[in-house]
């Protein structure tokens, strides 16, 4: 029988051999529950309930449950209350092979205990990054009611080494001559007995104590770091380099797991004294060089990227020095973890970084537009627009096309921002977008760059025939756009157009006078004052109102 | 992690021992009816009565060397080591092995124990003086100090034994297995030295015993285990809890790992070191660290291996080596392991020095050190817990029996435990022991030591007594 005992049936059992059975069978549903659940679980907390309800009914029987353990059976009170033959599920196997020979539950077996007890044998050995066994996971929790007996034989490395010592040891006894002449000396001598005394430990001795273990608490990555510097000072051999740069780097891994991003930097900064003191010798230079660059490699970004999706707080100086001895090459990294970052803190953080870091690359740094994610392609058009590089208009331009409006809008910016002589043309192009959205990013771009080309390309699209036909909203901001010239030929552009009078299509005709008025309004020149005065009795409501506006604004700057 | 629950059992336990101890140091001083007694006294009651409520009896027992309230050990607490210490030692001299409290207590009664304890001690039966004065007061009674049987203690000798000699084959392996380049398994490391912190805690004389005996032959793997122990139980006398303790114990066991980097030819060599051979030597505990990082992946405890063994030679005063070339703070594990270093490979007989020291002459020449290469404040800890004639110092003794510390008494550092080899007629015997604080019917202490012997002059193999 399987889980089971083989010899008695369950009919032949005791009461307390049976509840003693029930609590191991209780064990093993817990091992999977506790695995499976989290916490704060029903399920996790129904089981744990009831688990210790077995005890507690057991404890009625007897005051201790005493459970035998060997290689594949389980034994209470000589009876056999589990086997199992099979090595990766067994009960028995588990604690028998890390050396548990008996474990005893006491009456006053706690629920914390109980629940403690449960959550290391429920660890997966196998899978979890358990560095230690069960019984030192079982000593650690220092059980007031969970005993154990341990076989520590499997801890030697041979099996009979204590003989071999000990008699080995005790080969060279003295002869009895030599022990008596000893005796003789000591009788015939006196003398002082000591010149050592005890210092009887005073308060003053405890308080020093008590903060040198107070100082001892801090965390010893720097110290470490300190002495790597140390051995990396002195001379060695070629291959011993090699070594001191995987050291270097896991005690980088091993800061930022633990959020000491400072530590991180002052390591880096120590490397790059010696990259840049010219008498270090070439061994040493390149191996700070290739620490400085492993540190920005995907395996060290993406634990930096874990950092700060687990809500870890990084000052925003700290990072920003971190950042300043990073290379090119973290670059890459930075944008892969862009995509997989979770908090909006996290992804502004390394979009910071790479704004830094961009600039150390802006080709590599434009790859990240071809991203599938369009949200890393928006913060990639973003960084390269804060970096404020010409270089990434060529790379910008062919993100205009992008599928995504957020994009569009973004990259449209950016090229506002920007500017140059390819960018005008590709903003033309937009204004006859089908979407309004990107027309109207098109228009504020323009109006950024400021320059007569873009100015003329506003105009035109002003005086394109078809342009009346645009919503009055649109028209309105091209008029906005256009006031941010503030010269006579706008001027003179707003006031023809106030002026024009049409007979077909009259009302198209009135939204665009409208919006040279608004525009003259904007302008603020007290020459356009008598025009506007003309048409502030009009008998179109809309031009009306908008003459009204542009004349409060010039006359008091409203 | 200690629950919250354990947390506020520990202090009600730790607050309770020291206020008795209050209680009894002030009674020692002034009378029973004096404000200054009545007050602490007061509040011991309300302590007392405090934990009646819950637990309805209030049983306070000295086991070994701690005290336990109702089984649960309170553990050393540093802030009241002194009054933790005198408690022990006034339980001892009276015999006093424990003392129940039940129902709820009145200050009267309190009063009346109060006085029996204190006359007890001139008594020469003094247990039996405090249960005959203290026979009308039925809420308090005492029961007698459990003395260690000597069938009993045989048990925890051989276990102790096995588990040092166990430490020490593993080391071996350990050493071996680095060196041929097969892995490690560190999680047994950490068996050895958890069984070596619960038998310090438990049996902390009888394996400092341990490393009293010296293995010539195996003397890196012996000296490694010896640092362990040696550094374990200075840190239970610091107050550091198990845990501390083990890892304490892990990187003292790996602190000389760097040595197996040195070529065998110049470990071994039974002569001087040339300049160009102590270059060598000197450079194991750079080699250590390296040994280390490699071993395992990084964690809290590696970083602690390695910063140890960089820095065990490097002494109190940065006066040894390597030296740094920037300021440095030793690590407290450090100072710990450099003290325990010092004593074991001065007291141990090595390639290079095959006359090993005296235990006593060796503690000498660590306190003229003290404050320059050893850190002076842990050195008072260290010497407290060796004591002035440390195990395995042999001694004559004021009868004129020739004996071999066995058993250092922490109470009184001068009157050890000592195992006679020669009789008083000069005839060899193999090994009672007697305890030094035994006195006469007039209260003189029946043996003192008159002078100390060096073991290794007449080749007195300690292994011989203490296995």
């Amino acid at each position: 029988m399987k889980n089971g005992p083989q010899d008695s049936s369950l009919a032949d059992m005791s009461e307390e051999v049976r509840r003693a059975r029930d609590i191991i069978q209780s064990f093993l549903k817990s091992k999977k529950i506790l695995r499976m659940y989290p916490s704060n679980n029903p399920i996790y907390i129904n089981t744990l309930e009831d688990d210790f309800n077995k005890f507690k009914e057991f404890f009625h029987y007897r005051d201790d449950l005493a459970l035998k353990i060997r290689q594949n059976e389980i034994y209470y009170d000589a009876e056999q209350i589990y086997f199992s033959a099979e090595k990766e599920e067994s009960l028995a196997l588990f604690f028998f092979k890390d050396g548990l020979r008996e474990i005893t539950f006491r009456k006053g077996l706690a629920f914390e205990e109980m629940e403690d007890f449960l959550k290391i044998i429920s660890l997966d050995f196998n899978r979890d990054a358990v560095d230690d066994d069960i019984v030192t996971l079982f000593w650690e929790k220092d059980f007031q009611n969970i005993q154990y007996v341990v076989d520590d034989t499997v801890l030697a490395d041979e099996d009979d080494y204590e003989e071999t010592a000990v008699s080995r040891i005790k080969e060279s006894e003295p002869d009895e001559d030599t022990l008596r002449r000893a005796y003789e000396d000591a009788s015939r001598e006196e003398g002082v007995v000591k010149d050592v005394s005890i210092v009887p430990l005073s308060d003053k001795d405890l308080q020093q104590l008590l903060s040198e273990l107070e100082k001892d608490s801090q965390d010893k990555t720097d110290k470490l770091t300190d002495i790597l510097f140390e051995i990396f000072a002195l001379p060695q051999p070629k291959e011993d380099y090699e070594d001191l740069v995987g050291f270097f780097v896991n005690a980088i891994e091993f800061a930022i797991r633990h959020g000491d991003i400072q530590l991180v930097t002052n390591v880096l900064a120590g490397l790059k004294k010696v990259v840049d003191d010219a008498k270090a010798e070439d061994e040493r230079k390149k191996c700070a060089k290739r620490v400085l660059l492993l540190t920005g490699s995907e395996p060290i970004i993406g634990l930096l990227g874990e950092l700060l999706d687990g809500g870890q707080e990084v000052e925003e100086k700290v990072f920003e020095d971190f950042v300043k001895y990073l290379d090119r090459n973290a670059i890459v990294p930075f944008m892969k973890i862009l995509g997989e970052l979770k908090s909006i803190h996290a992804r502004k953080v390394v979009i910071d970084a790479l704004i830094l870091l961009g600039t150390k690359d802006i080709a590599t740094l434009s790859k990240g537009l071809n991203d599938s994610r369009w949200y890393v392609v928006r913060n990639i058009i973003y960084i390269l627009r804060k970096i404020g590089d010409r270089r990434a208009v060529d790379y910008l331009m062919k993100t205009v096309r992008h599928g995504d409006i957020r994009v569009k809008k973004e990259v449209i910016r950016a090229l506002g921002e920007l500017g140059g002589a390819g960018v005008l043309q590709t903003l033309r192009d937009c204004l006859d977008d089908p979407d309004i959205q990107v027309r109207s990013s098109a228009l504020k771009a323009l109006g950024n760059i400021k320059s007569e080309a873009a100015k003329r390309i506003v105009m035109n699209k002003i005086a394109d025939k078809y342009f009346k036909d645009r919503d009055f909203e649109e028209k309105k901001e091209y008029f906005e756009m256009l006031s941010h010239w503030k010269d006579s030929e706008v001027y003179d552009s707003a006031v023809g157009i106030l002026k024009k009078k049409t007979f077909f299509g009259r009302a198209k005709n009135y939204e665009n006078r409208a919006c040279a008025a608004y525009c003259l309004g904007l302008l603020g020149n007290k020459d356009a004052l008598p025009l506007l005065n003309r048409f502030k009795n009009d008998g179109n409501k809309l031009l009306r109102e908008f003459v009204h506006t542009a004349m409060k604004r010039i006359e008091y700057g409203q | 992690m200690a629950s919250r629950e354990e947390i506020e059992r520990f202090k009600v336990g730790k607050d309770l021992v020291n206020q008795l101890s209050v209680v009894l140091r002030t009674s020692q001083i002034h009378d029973p009816g004096n404000v200054a007694v009545t007050s602490v006294i007061d509040k011991l009651v309300s302590m007392i009565n405090l934990l009646i409520e819950d637990e309805r009896v209030v049983s306070l027992e000295l086991r070994g060397e701690f005290f336990y309230i109702n089984d649960y050990r309170i553990r050393y607490s540093l802030e009241y080591l002194l009054n933790f210490d005198f408690l022990i030692r006034e339980f001892k001299k009276r015999e006093l092995g424990s003392v129940i409290f039940k129902d709820r207590i009145a200050v009267d009664q309190i009063k009346a124990f109060v006085r029996a304890f204190i006359a007890a001690p001139f008594s020469e039966t003094p247990y039996d003086v405090m249960v005959e004065k203290m026979e009308s007061v039925k809420s308090i009674s005492v029961d007698m100090l459990k003395k260690i049987v000597e069938e009993d203690s045989l048990e925890p000798r051989k276990m102790v034994k096995k588990t040092y000699f166990n430490a020490v084959s593993y080391t071996r392996g350990v050493i071996n297995k680095i060196k041929s380049g097969e892995k490690v398994n560190i999680k047994k490391a950490k068996r050895v030295i958890e069984t070596m912190v619960d038998h310090i805690l438990e049996e902390e004389q009888l394996l400092l015993g341990m490393t009293a005996i010296k293995d010539y032959d195996d003397y890196t793997y012996h000296h490694s285990v010896n640092v362990s122990i040696l550094s374990i139980a200075l840190g239970q006398r610091l107050g550091l809890n198990r845990k501390t303790l083990t890892e304490l114990g892990m990187v003292a066991l790996f602190h000389d790992i760097g040595k197996m980097d040195i070529p065998y030819e110049v470990l071994n060599k039974p002569s001087n070191f040339t300049d160009e051979e102590w270059k060598i030597i000197r450079m194991h505990p750079v080699w250590g660290v390296k040994a280390l990082l490699k071993l395992k992946k990084l964690d809290p405890l590696t970083i602690r291996s390695a910063v140890v063994s960089f820095e065990h030679h490097m002494n109190f005063d940065l006066s040894g080596y390597p030296r740094a070339t920037k300021s440095f703070d030793l690590d407290f594990f450090s100072r710990i392991v450099c003290l325990a270093d010092q004593y074991d490979a001065m007291t141990s007989s090595r390639v290079y020095s095959r006359i090993p020291m005296a235990p006593d002459k060796a503690l000498s020449i660590m306190m003229e050190r003290s404050g320059s290469q050893l850190d002076p404040l842990l050195f008072k800890f260290f010497i407290n817990m060796v004591g002035v004639f440390p195990i395995g110092t042999v001694v004559m003794l004021s009868t004129k029996e020739l004996g071999l510390v066995c058993e250092s008494n922490q109470l009184f550092p001068a009157r050890p435990r000592v195992m006679i080899i020669i009789d008083e007629k000069g005839s060899k015997v193999k090994g009672h022991i007697v305890d030094l604080t035994e006195k006469s019917e007039q209260d003189i202490f029946v043996r003192s030591i008159t002078r100390t012997m060096d073991p290794n002059k007449y080749k007195i193999n300690l292994a011989e007594y203490l296995l």
